[in-house]
């Protein structure tokens, strides 16, 4: 005993020598070193106060969050690029990053400098105007991984001089926004148990948001808050309550009948007790956070496992909502349940948006609106998260909601969606919501296996159907009234992201390397660049020197077999 | 503070560094001992003795720690194996995982598979998605294998385990063999052992 721990503090103490002769090293070549920054440039110090985030959506200049400001519009301010100048838009600059594969980052630019990320946890920081690289972090991944649909990240967040990411195997990290040297990691959950970490946090009032992914391995889903200067934990939310059962809910929220077997579940209940513990309901994209009422907003992915509903007795809340909390003390508000009993993972990933909405009566009420895998866009009242509508299917839907079997059943929409993860984006001025869809139409299939102790857990399989054509689409709706405002057929299912602009603009990438501006009133494609990878992540924009850039990233993806590639593209006009 | 005194803080060092590297080549030893074992059936130089054991050499850590726990749990029932790792302990599974991870992975000169085989796998990976978890090129990370060049008895055999559920450490990858036509996997792993390429996506310079 006492000779290995003489052997641990030698080699302690020998490592914090030898760390002053590497990191010496490090600045000398380009050499990427695990965990640390590479790179001798630093980059201007940001100074990001709360009220800058704040007041994003008023921010021309900046690109402060993954979903442009706290409501998550993704509506830009700035119009210098518009529908008269558009066509004229071309390439900037491309940064090339070291990893070729699938990008679904936002960058975040601050006062000239960018922040991305890509598959497996790395950071770059780039001068915005030209593309050049001031630092790159690799993070130091932990040998033990689980991840259900590629390594990807979706960006940082800032606040003060701090750049915050997510990673892979589970930790919450804090760098240093002007060298990317690590401040401090906190393990946010256990990878060997299937926690693992793709969603850009999101930093408000001094606290780090966080959620989880894990849905595919029976983990229990949760938002933590850390402190962002110390990365203690402030408060965290469990998405399943000990109580998970609910209110046996026979229909979803479109009224359909979901056909469960409510007296075959209730013996199970009263067989298996409660499946709270490994009921999934990972949370992997960001909460939309209303200041006024203090209160974030967020959705709550599928129950684990995925196909397999006979060994979950009940709605298994909190999965497949919405769910608002106090932002404080993390204390739950209200939910709402799309689907409860899901056996189809149809579930709740698009981030919500806030957005003033008109209710039932006509009346502007503060509402919030989500994508649904379903192809449906739900509108919500903010007071209790109740639905005052739900839009137009912007997918085909068939024999909804015929139950998996083994052999597999047929059911349009797949379990891709509808909306994927995607985040929509709304221009409030013409009050529509943009929506990215996928149409792939897929068996069910269901299998019946125990917890498997955090290794994948699926509960059967979701099988393309080779021979059915796939489709995608880009959708505005009007989320007043629920109708589809317009619609265009892309070749391929959608898949990363959307922005609107208030130069009258929407655009959006695909999967065969298009990146394309639409007029936001109709629809027209006004501007088209062929980015020879798959455009597969959500777009941002940005100015300088007063001149306006629109950025995004060209890595394929994963899930979707998407062509990949290592491109940070920035387009303006001249 | 005391003023440094150069000299004696170099000896110190010097004696550190001395007791260190003796400390950690004992390690080292310990573990190449019984990675000598391991050898014996996985090949001296990562290439296995026979047609249904698998390539270890150059897998992926996280993946060999999970399949060394499996075993040693009973997840994953193989006499063999089973007795290899029952004396073992956690940080010995860790430390052989990384071990082997770190070595090259060996060239088995199995042949490419025709243009129709190629074919039926490439459908069967456009109706399943394997390389959605086995990313692009099946070359794997973290706790998913690399299929790439693998054994393609080994693939076969662990295929129908999957399928059967005689391996039942993941009933989630059994699920997905299941729903998968017969055929279309026989393909597949034809496919995957005739295919090599290193490193060509993902990871960066790793
Ligand atoms: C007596 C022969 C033998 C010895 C010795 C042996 N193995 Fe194995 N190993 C096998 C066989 C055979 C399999 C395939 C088991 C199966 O089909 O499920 C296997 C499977 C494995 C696997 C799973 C690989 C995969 O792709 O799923 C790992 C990891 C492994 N062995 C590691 C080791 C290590 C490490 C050692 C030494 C500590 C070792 N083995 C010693 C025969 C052996
Ligand atoms: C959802 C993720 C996922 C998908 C999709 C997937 N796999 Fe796997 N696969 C895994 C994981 C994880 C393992 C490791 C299993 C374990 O923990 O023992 C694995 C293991 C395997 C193995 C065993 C390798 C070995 O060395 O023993 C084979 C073979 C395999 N997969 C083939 C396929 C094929 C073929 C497909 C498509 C038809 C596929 N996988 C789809 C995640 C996946």
């Amino acid at each position: 005993m006492a000779q290995t721990y003489r052997k641990q503090q030698l080699s302690l103490l020998l490592a914090s020598c030898t760390g002053a002769f590497l990191s010496t090293a490090a600045f000398a070549g380009q050499e990427i070193q695990q965990g640390a920054a590479t790179q001798g440039t630093a980059a201007p110090t940001p100074a990001v106060s709360q009220d800058m985030l704040s007041g994003a959506d008023g921010d021309s200049n900046n690109f402060l969050h993954t979903n442009g400001n706290y409501a998550q519009t993704r509506f830009y301010p700035a119009k210098q690029i518009n529908t008269d100048n558009v066509s004229k838009m071309h390439v900037a600059w491309i940064f090339q990053t070291d990893v070729k594969e699938s990008l679904e980052t936002t960058p975040i630019v601050v006062d000239g400098v960018m922040y991305v990320t890509t598959s497996f946890s790395h950071v770059y920081a780039l001068n915005a105007k030209t593309g050049e690289m001031y630092w790159h972090y690799k993070h130091k991944m932990g040998p033990i991984t689980t991840f259900c649909c590629g390594p990807n990240n979706r960006g940082v967040a800032i606040a003060d001089d701090k750049v915050f990411l997510a990673t892979l195997d589970a930790k919450l990290v804090a760098l240093d926004a002007k060298t990317g040297s690590l401040l401090w990691e906190a393990q946010v959950g256990d990878p060997e148990l299937g926690y693992s970490e793709t969603m850009a946090p999101t930093v408000v009032n001094g606290k780090v948001l966080i959620g989880t992914n894990g849905g595919e391995y029976g983990i229990r889903g949760f938002v933590k808050a850390f402190d962002a200067k110390t990365g203690k934990l402030a408060w965290q939310f469990d998405t399943i309550p000990e109580n998970s059962v609910g209110v046996w809910a026979t229909h979803d929220a479109t009224g359909r009948d979901m056909l469960r077997d409510i007296k075959a579940e209730k013996a199970a209940l009263a067989k298996l007790g409660d499946p709270y513990k490994t009921l999934g309901g990972g949370v992997w994209q960001n909460p939309a956070v209303d200041l006024k009422s203090n209160r974030i907003f967020f959705v709550v992915g599928n129950p684990s496992p995925d196909l397999d509903g006979s060994i979950r007795p009940g709605d298994n809340l909190y999965t497949d909502s919405l769910v608002s909390l106090d932002l404080d003390s993390g204390k739950y508000a209200c939910h709402f349940q799309y689907i409860a009993h899901d056996v189809w993972d149809l579930d709740a990933v698009s981030p919500p948006i806030l957005v003033d909405v008109k209710d039932k009566d006509g009346k502007v009420v503060p509402g919030v609106i989500h994508g649904g895998k379903t192809g449906h866009i739900y509108v919500h009242n903010r007071n209790d998260c109740s639905l005052i509508r739900f839009s137009d299917a912007m997918v085909p839907q068939e024999n909804m909601w015929v139950l998996p079997t083994k052999e597999g059943a047929r059911m349009l929409p797949g379990a891709n969606g509808g909306v994927e993860w995607s985040p929509m984006t709304v221009n409030p001025d013409l009050g529509f919501a943009y929506a990215i869809n996928l149409h792939q139409p897929m068996t069910y299939h269901v299998e019946s296996t125990p917890y498997p102790g955090g290794k994948l857990w699926l509960g059967g399989a979701f099988k393309v159907i080779p021979s059915e054509k796939q489709a995608g689409n880009v959708t505005a709706v009007d989320y007043n009234t629920g109708k589809i405002a317009w619609q265009v057929d892309t070749p391929q299912p959608m898949i990363g992201g959307i922005m609107a602009t208030a130069g009258g603009l929407v655009f959006t990438g695909e999967g065969n390397g298009w990146f394309r501006a639409y007029n936001a009133k109709d629809g027209k494609v006004l501007w088209s660049f062929q980015a020879g990878a798959g455009v597969n992540a959500p777009p941002a924009s940005y100015s300088i020197d007063g001149k306006q850039y629109v950025v995004v990233a060209a890595g394929g993806n994963v899930q979707l077999d998407y062509k990949r590639g290592n491109n940070i593209i920035a387009f303006t006009t001249d | 503070m005391p003023p440094l005194n150069i000299p004696r803080l170099s000896i110190m060092l010097m004696t550190l560094v001395a007791a260190f590297v003796q400390a950690s080549a004992a390690q080292a030893e310990a573990i190449e001992e019984k990675a000598a074992i391991c050898s014996t059936c996985h090949g001296e130089k990562g290439v296995p003795i026979d047609k249904v054991t698998p390539i270890i050499w150059g897998q992926m850590e996280g993946y060999i720690y999970l399949q060394l726990r499996d075993f040693k749990s009973g997840a994953r029932a193989n006499d063999l194996m089973q007795a290899v790792v029952a004396d073992l302990t956690k940080d010995d599974l860790k430390a052989l995982a990384a071990y082997f991870a770190a070595k090259p992975w060996p060239d088995l000169q199995q042949p490419s598979a025709s243009k129709d085989v190629a074919a039926a796998a490439l459908a069967l990976n456009t109706s399943v998605g394997c390389t959605g978890c086995h990313l692009g090129d099946y070359q794997g990370d973290s706790t998913v294998p690399r299929l790439a060049g693998q054994q393609h008895e080994y693939m076969d055999k662990t295929i129908n385990e999957f399928r059967d559920r005689t391996r039942a450490n993941n009933p989630g990858m059994s699920d997905l063999m299941i729903a998968s036509p017969p055929d279309g996997l026989k393909a597949m792993s034809a496919y995957l052992a005739g295919l090599q390429i290193l490193g060509s996506t993902g990871h960066g310079s790793r």
